[in-house]
């Protein structure tokens, strides 16, 4: 295994969604673990600034927007979110190599079931509340979502 | 070592279970509420995530909410702090089935003494004294009335399922006796979904005497010595000091050794509690024993610089605990006044926005609270905001640092209970030591509404 085949698995690592990946090869074995950010960091000494919060996913329900959110234009806040109900894993198929339940792009109707949030090994259908586009899907097949974390971002009818 | 921490609680418990990981190197998680989302141990954990919205039951005391939490943040422990599930016996089963260390004591060891009628029937077993009582629970109005005669009025009738003073009544004659019975069933049905009561004999002004022990997972088990927690109002702690005043040397060693022989004979491990009644004749009675750390833990931390909230990470991973008995002792005196969001004459929560915040410091003051200046209290959870705590020497000094810490306490944008605290800390009755559970019933009404704290 030589510099330029890890640098290779350095940069498949890093666009894939793998998070951590290992290969032994000839008695050597390399270990390549992406970093999702979390860092330690001194709190601020004596200030009453609010500190940084690492959530999970930034926040949606945070009472102060979330940066990247505030910068968008304002015709975002016309969309209609699907939020979720549960902490969980999001999975956009039903199953691994089946397709996903809906893409970008697509018309849903009110009921129809957009995706799957696991809690606790149980899979729970996650159904769109509106008839609309779907215009954007958040989150990564296999992320984890927290409670009130917006999945879809729908166009009503 | 643990690599991640889950936090399945809020406030100042979060945070000093986030201070105690950090110290240790092990990353924390804070599960929380929407309506915690900028609370202090939301940003100080090193991840956080939002479980559910502000209604408990849907969040903090949501099992799948919180196993889901630990599983995405692939958490190997979860701390369940004190209250909402810490003494839950299904919570720390399904912790255990999905591979995630309960930080906390076995299932069996909540069940057995969570249900408080078996646990006074273990403690007799271990031969530990209860307070005269009903043998189990009453089956019906007449085993009441048969078993109110045998131990004498007054009685006090109790829910097996309850627990921090809720669901009980006191019964001065047999002409209340049914009627009570009836309500208090009620009660308890409604608050713990289970009418089961048992009765006990009310011991008038008592002392609130509990011990608090440590057991690891190789059979070690040893005591931290006593809190004396007998100012309550309406059976909720106020004011927590260690050592006693009422425990000479030989009282504590009687103590300390019933909570050891109970511990023992149920193979207890993590932190845990027994509480007692001590009678003016010095006689002692179990009453009950709490299966999680306690709020008023610091002052027991003070008296002899044991970090309880690592004992119990450490335990929890299987390691002994971090001394032997004979390493412990007591040293000097400790106070702890808990500050409630409340009209400190009405009682009522105040709900708001901390404007202003000073925090007392100084050598011997430990304050464990959440809040921050700008601060805005959520309305859904307990109006405890903060604990402040004294060590000293001697009671009195402690009682001097205490005043003194009140009197440097400044908080503006909302009503806290300090200019009650500081009333009785200046008031000859505290300072007499002369205390028991009537303490705050009968300084209130002697002392009536305040309008100018000392």
């Amino acid at each position: 295994m030589d510099l330029e085949e890890i640098k290779k698995l350095i940069k498949l690592v890093e666009k894939s969604g793998i998070k951590e990946l290992e290969i032994e090869e000839g008695g050597k074995k390399i270990r390549i673990t992406k970093s999702d950010g979390e860092g330690y960091y001194a709190p601020q000494p004596g200030n009453y600034v609010p500190l940084q919060a690492h959530h999970l996913i930034p926040p949606a329900q945070a009472s102060a927007p979330a940066t990247d959110e505030a910068g968008k234009a304002p015709a975002e806040d016309k969309y209609h979110q699907v939020k979720s109900p549960m902490v969980g894993t999001f999975y956009s198929s039903p199953a691994a190599d089946a397709a996903p339940f809906v893409k970008e792009g697509d018309m849903v109707s009110a009921g129809q079931t957009l995706c799957i949030i696991e809690a606790m090994k149980l899979m729970n259908e996650i159904e769109s509340d509106v008839s609309g586009r779907i215009v954007k899907i958040l989150p990564e097949n296999g992320a984890p979502v927290e409670y009130g974390e917006t999945l879809f971002k729908v166009e009503p009818l | 070592m643990f690599k991640k921490i889950l936090i399945a609680n809020r406030g100042e418990i979060a945070l000093r279970i986030i201070r105690a990981c950090r110290e240790m190197g092990i990353r924390t998680v804070a599960a929380h509420s929407t309506a915690d989302a900028n609370s202090l141990p939301v940003r100080m954990a090193d991840q956080a995530v939002c479980i559910g919205p502000a209604e408990a039951s849907k969040s903090y005391l949501s099992v799948p909410a919180l196993i889901s939490a630990a599983e995405v943040t692939r958490c190997d422990a979860v701390h369940p702090g004190y209250g909402f599930l810490s003494e839950n016996a299904g919570f720390a089963e399904v912790c255990g089935e999905c591979n995630i260390t309960f930080i906390g004591p076995s299932p069996e060891s909540i069940r057995l003494m969570g249900n408080k009628s078996v646990a006074r029937e273990t403690a007799v077993k271990a031969g530990v004294p209860v307070v005269p009582g009903s043998d189990g629970p009453l089956e019906s109005d007449e085993a009441a009335v048969e078993a109110a005669a045998r131990i004498e009025y007054p009685v006090i009738l109790k829910a097996s399922a309850g627990g921090g003073g809720r669901g009980m009544r006191i019964v001065h004659d047999e002409s209340e006796l049914l009627n009570s019975l009836k309500l208090v069933q009620a009660e308890a049905g409604a608050a713990f979904g289970d009418k089961t009561i048992y009765m006990e004999k009310y011991i008038t002004s008592p002392r609130h005497i509990e011990i608090q022990v440590l057991g690891d997972k190789h059979g070690n088990i040893v005591h931290l010595y006593e809190r004396d927690c007998s100012i309550q109002r309406r059976h909720q702690k106020i004011i927590e000091e260690a050592p006693s005043g009422a425990l000479d040397q030989a009282l504590r060693e009687k103590m300390t050794a019933a909570a050891l022989s109970l511990a023992k004979h149920i193979n207890y491990h993590s932190a845990g509690t027994f509480e007692f009644l001590l009678d003016s004749k010095g006689r002692f009675y179990f009453m009950e024993m709490n299966t999680r750390v306690q709020v008023e833990h610091p002052v027991t931390e003070m008296i002899t610089d044991v970090d309880i909230i690592k004992e119990q990470i450490n335990i929890a991973f299987g390691l002994p605990i971090s001394f032997k008995q004979h390493d412990v002792s007591i040293f000097g005196h400790s106070i702890e006044c808990r500050v409630n969001a409340e009209d400190p004459e009405k009682f009522i929560p105040s709900i708001g926005t901390i404007t202003e915040l000073h925090f007392p410091g100084g050598l011997g003051v430990r304050i464990d609270s959440s809040i921050y200046q700008g601060y805005k209290i959520p309305s859904n959870y307990d109006s405890m905001i903060g604990k402040v705590i004294v060590h000293a020497h001697t009671r009195t000094e402690a009682i001097h640092r205490m005043r003194r810490a009140l009197w440097e306490f400044h908080i503006s944008g909302i009503k806290t209970t300090v200019p009650l605290l500081l009333k009785i800390m200046h008031s000859e009755e505290f300072v007499s030591g002369e205390i028991s559970t009537r303490f705050i019933e009968d300084f209130l009404s002697r002392h009536g509404t305040h309008k100018n704290p000392v």
